[in-house]
C-alpha cells in the first residue's frame, strides 16, 4: 500500500521557509513535489547565509528534502511557458512570493486555471493577497508581530519576543491543512481554487483566545511561565549548570503528590497552598519553595519521577539532548538521513504515524540543482533531448 | 452555498463578503477533547466547513473550566472561557457518559456516521472505555480515527502528560526562549514559553493534517488509525535547530539572536525590524536619514555589520525611542524595510487589514453577547470561511443528551 498522498504531483514554487516546509510534509506523506529555481535564483539554503554563520552552501536542506529538483528561469517567457507545463500535469501550485508577483510572471491563478481547470493553487504570505497591507515585506518575527504572539510572549515585566523559525513552520503546516481541505473540496465537486494563507493571521490564530477577551472588553498581557489556574506552572532551574525542569500542577491531587516528592509532607495542608485560587494567590512564594527542591534534581530525573506520580513534566530539552531520544525516534520523529558523502545526520521527520500504507517521512535527501529533469521533462512532461538541449542553450532550463 | 456575513468590528459599519463553497463541507466530525490539541484540531476541520460535534462528559469538558472567562456584558465577571469559547466556536455538543452502557451505545452511533474520530483520552484508559484502536477499527472500519496526546501513542514515553509549557520544553524551542532584547535584558532567567497555547494547537494542526491525509487515502485504503503527538508537532516546526546541530552548531538563547534588529523600543511600543539583505539594509540608512556612522564603507558588508551589531543597535535604538512606532514602520515599509508593530490584541482587532480582510466574525457567546471571534487565518478563492454561530453551551448538550436518553 501506498503513502496517502501517492500520486499527487505539486509545482513548489515556494521559497524561504513557510512555503517551503508545507511542500515538505506533503511530500513526506507522499506527494510528489518539483521544485523549480534556478542557477540565477537558486534556493536560500544553496548560498552562504552570513546570519546562520554558513559561508557556504548547506549540505542538507530539511525543508528541500525528498523533493525533485528542476531548473526554470522565469524571467523568460519559455520559462514561464515550461512551468504552465509542470503546472499542467500537477494537482497542487504553491507559491510564496510576495503578492502580485505571480500575476506578474503570468503564473497567477486564472494564468494556472486555464492550463489546468481543476489546480488548487496555494499562495502563502505576510499578509494574505488583499488589503492595505498585502504588500508588506515579512519574515517569521514580524509575523508574529502583526499578529498578536510576539506581543503577548515575553516576561511580564519584560519586552516582546521574537517568534523565529517556529512561525515560519506553524504557516507551513497550517498550509498544509489548508491545501489538503482544497483537495478534499476538488475530489468531491470537481472544483480547484485558491488557497490563500496570510502568515500574520496564523499567528493570530494562535492566539484567537485572548483576542476573544479583548473583544470583550479584557486586556490580555504577557504572562512569561505563568498561568492564570495552575500553580505550580513554570520552568524551575535543576541541578547543574542552566538546566531547567518544566512542570505543571492541575489539581488539588496533583499539588499533594509533588509535596510528597519534596519531602515537604507539610505543605499539602499550608493554608497558603491549599487550593487552586490560595495557591494562586501566593505564587511567588509556592514558586520560591519549589524551586528549591527543583534546584537540587537532575532534570530528566526529575520529571521521570514527576511522571511517575501523575505529574506532567519534562526538562527543557536542548537540541543534542532531542536529537538522541529514544522515544522520538521510536516514533520516527527525529530519523537519519546520509549526506551526499554517505555521513549520516539527524534530521526531523513527519509528526504523525499512520496505522496503513508505506513508511512516511522523509525518503531522499536534498536534492541538487536540476537534479530530477530527466524524469521531469523527459518522462512527465515528454521533452526529447533535441527540445531540452535548445531550451538549455537559450537559457531557459537554467 | 454562497451566504453574506458581516466580518466587521461592531464599531465598523458591516460589508457584505461573499463565500464560496466551505471546503470540507458535508464532512462529519467527531471529538472527544479535555485537552485544546483535540479541540483545535477539530476547530479547524469545523472552520473550513465540516461539522463538529463536541462529546463531552457530565458537567463538561475541563476546556470550559479554563480561565480567564469572558467578561458578561454588563461588565461583571463571567463563566464562559475564552479558551473554550474560541475552540468550540461553531461546534455542536452533546453530553455523552461513556461509563455507562448507553453512553458507549450512543457514541458508536455517532461514529457510525462520522468519518473522522478525533480524541485525547490517555491511552491507558481507552480500553476500558471501548476507545481502543482495535476496538474502534473493528466496530467503524471506514472512520478515521485520530489520537492526538502530548507525547503520542506509542513509545516508551506514551503515557506521559504535559501541558503546553511541558510540551514547549520537551519539544525544544522553550529552551530556546526568550531571544533578543529580553535574553539581553534577563540572561540569568528561566527560559520562556511561546505565550498562549503556541505547543499544543501545533498537536491540534498536525492531528488536522493527519486526519485530511488518512482521509484522502480512504477509497484506498478505507479507515485508519492516526497517532499524533504534540512533541513531534513542536519539534517539526522546530526543525531548524536539528538541521544547525547537523551543520555543527549547538543553538542557545543568548546566541541566538539577530546581530542587530529584533525588538526595537520606540517611544509608544515595541516594534520589529529585521533586515536580511542588502537593499534592505540599505533603506534602514535611508530611514535612519543616512547617519554618519551607518555611512562607514565597512558596513557595506553583512558581515562585517553582524560583528559590529552591538554597536549598529546602540544607534538604532537611541534613534528610535524617540519616535513613533507608526511613524517608523510606515516610512520604512515604503523603503522596502521589513518593519512591523509588536500589536496588542485591541489593536489586532481594530486593524484595517484584518478588517479588509474578514478575519473576525461577529457570534453570540453565552452571557458575554455578540463577540467578534477569528475565524480562520485561510482564505479560499478570495473570500474568508465562516463560522455557524458561537461555541455551545453546556445546557443544550445535556437537553440533547436527555433526549436521546
Amino acid at each position: 500500500m501506498a503513502k496517502p498522498l501517492a500520486g499527487i504531483r505539486i509545482a513548489d514554487f515556494t521559497v524561504h521557509n513557510a512555503g517551503p516546509f508545507c511542500t515538505h510534509l506533503l511530500s513526506q506523506l507522499g506527494a510528489e513535489v518539483i521544485k523549480i529555481e534556478s542557477a540565477m535564483r537558486p534556493d536560500a539554503f544553496r548560498k552562504p547565509h552570513p546570519v546562520y554563520g554558513r559561508m557556504g552552501p548547506a549540505t542538507f536542506d530539511q525543508v528541500a528534502s525528498t523533493k525533485m529538483s528542476v531548473r526554470i528561469n522565469l524571467k523568460k517567457a519559455e520559462g514561464i511557458a515550461l512551468a504552465k507545463r509542470i503546472v499542467a500535469v500537477s494537482d497542487i501550485a504553491a507559491e510564496s512570493f510576495r503578492p502580485g508577483v505571480m500575476d506578474r510572471l503570468g503564473l497567477g491563478y486564472e494564468a494556472l486555471k486555464a492550463v489546468k481547470d481543476d489546480i488548487v493553487m496555494l499562495s502563502v504570505s505576510s499578509s494574505g493577497q488583499s488589503g492595505p497591507d498585502s504588500h508588506f515585506a515579512g519574515y517569521a518575527p514580524l509575523f508574529g508581530a502583526w499578529g498578536g504572539l510576539g506581543e503577548l510572549t515575553g516576561y511580564e515585566d519584560g519586552p516582546p519576543v521574537e517568534i523565529r523559525h517556529v512561525m515560519d513552520h506553524t504557516v507551513g503546516m497550517n498550509s498544509a491543512v489548508a491545501v489538503m481541505a482544497a483537495l478534499q473540496r476538488r475530489r468531491a465537486t470537481g472544483q480547484g481554487g485558491h488557497v490563500d494563507v496570510a502568515a500574520r493571521e496564523v499567528a493570530a490564530s494562535l492566539v484567537g483566545d485572548m483576542l476573544l477577551l479583548a473583544a470583550a472588553g479584557g486586556v490580555p498581557a504577557r504572562q512569561g511561565n505563568a498561568h492564570a489556574r495552575m500553580a505550580p506552572h513554570g520552568v524551575y532551574p535543576a541541578k547543574g549548570e542552566d538546566r531547567w525542569l518544566a512542570f505543571a500542577i492541575t489539581s488539588d491531587a496533583e499539588w499533594r503528590a509533588l509535596t510528597g516528592l519534596m519531602g515537604r509532607a507539610e505543605l499539602a495542608t499550608d493554608q497558603r497552598f491549599v487550593d487552586e485560587p490560595h495557591r494562586q494567590a501566593n505564587r511567588v512564594a509556592l514558586d520560591a519553595i519549589v524551586s528549591e527542591w527543583t534546584v537540587t534534581q537532575d532534570a530528566n530525573e526529575a520529571a521521570a519521577k514527576l511522571q511517575q506520580a501523575g505529574i506532567g513534566a519534562h526538562a527543557s530539552w536542548t537540541t543534542p539532548e532531542i536529537a538522541g531520544d529514544e522515544h522520538l525516534r521510536a516514533r520516527r520523529a527525529i530519523v537519519e538521513v546520509a549526506e551526499p558523502d554517505g555521513k549520516l545526520r539527524a534530521a526531523v521527520g513527519v509528526p504523525m504515524r499512520l496505522s496503513k500504507g508505506a513508511e512516511i517521512g522523509i525518503h531522499r535527501g536534498t536534492p541538487k540543482l536540476g537534479e530530477h529533469e530527466d524524469h521531469v521533462y523527459g518522462n512527465l512532461l515528454g521533452i526529447g533531448r533535441d527540445e531540452r538541449r535548445a531550451l538549455e542553450d537559450a537559457e531557459v532550463i537554467y | 452555498m454562497r451566504v453574506s456575513i458581516s466580518n466587521c468590528p461592531s464599531s465598523a459599519k458591516a460589508i457584505a463578503v461573499e463565500t464560496v463553497r466551505a471546503p470540507l463541507g458535508g464532512l462529519q466530525v467527531v471529538v472527544r477533547a479535555s485537552g485544546v490539541a483535540a479541540a483545535y484540531a477539530a476547530r479547524l476541520l469545523g472552520t473550513m466547513g465540516g461539522k463538529v460535534l463536541l462529546i463531552e462528559p457530565d458537567g463538561g469538558s475541563p476546556l470550559r473550566r479554563e480561565p480567564p472567562f469572558l467578561p458578561c456584558q454588563d461588565g461583571k465577571p463571567g463563566a464562559t472561557s475564552a479558551l473554550f469559547a474560541y475552540l468550540a466556536a461553531g461546534m455542536g455538543s452533546e453530553v455523552v457518559d461513556l461509563n455507562v452502557a448507553d453512553g458507549e451505545a450512543r457514541l458508536s452511533e455517532l461514529l457510525h456516521s462520522a468519518d473522522i474520530f478525533i480524541d485525547d483520552t490517555p491511552v491507558d484508559e481507552r480500553a476500558a472505555l471501548g476507545l481502543d484502536e482495535a476496538a474502534i477499527a473493528a466496530r467503524h472500519p471506514q472512520l478515521v480515527h485520530v489520537s492526538v496526546l502530548p507525547f503520542g501513542a506509542s513509545g516508551p514515553k506514551c503515557g506521559w502528560k504535559g501541558e503546553d509549557i511541558v510540551i514547549q520544553h520537551a519539544g525544544g524551542e522553550g529552551n530556546l526562549l526568550p531571544n533578543g532584547l529580553a535574553v539581553e535584558m534577563f540572561p540569568d532567567r528561566a527560559p520562556l514559553k511561546i505565550g498562549g497555547q503556541f505547543g499544543t494547537m501545533q498537536g491540534g494542526i498536525a492531528a488536522a493534517l493527519g486526519a485530511l491525509s488518512a482521509l484522502w487515502a480512504r477509497p484506498e485504503s478505507g479507515g485508519q488509525y492516526v497517532d499524533v503527538s504534540c512533541q513531534d508537532a513542536n519539534l517539526a516546526v522546530g526543525a531548524f535547530a536539528i538541521q544547525r546541530l547537523g551543520d555543527g552548531s549547538i543553538e542557545h538563547r543568548v546566541e541566538r539572536s539577530f546581530r542587530y534588529g529584533g525588538v526595537i523600543p520606540c517611544e509608544d511600543g515595541y516594534l520589529e525590524l529585521l533586515t536580511l539583505e542588502q537593499r534592505q539594509w540599505d533603506g534602514l540608512v535611508e530611514l535612519l536619514g543616512n547617519p554618519a556612522w551607518a555611512l562607514d564603507p565597512a558596513l557595506k558588508d553583512s558581515l562585517e555589520r553582524s560583528r559590529r551589531g552591538p554597536e549598529i543597535n546602540e544607534h538604532i535604538r537611541a534613534w528610535a525611542a524617540v519616535r513613533k512606532v507608526d511613524e517608523i514602520v510606515s516610512a520604512g515599509q515604503k523603503l522596502g524595510v521589513p518593519l512591523a508593530r509588536y500589536k496588542t490584541p485591541a489593536q489586532i482587532l481594530a486593524d484595517p487589514q484584518e478588517r479588509h480582510r474578514g478575519v473576525f466574525q461577529k457570534v453570540d457567546v453565552e452571557d458575554a453577547g455578540e463577540l467578534n471571534v477569528l475565524v480562520s487565518p485561510f482564505h479560499f478563492d478570495a473570500a474568508p470561511l465562516t463560522l455557524e454561530g458561537g461555541p455551545p453551551s453546556l445546557r443544550d448538550a445535556s437537553i440533547l443528551a436527555q433526549a436521546q436518553g
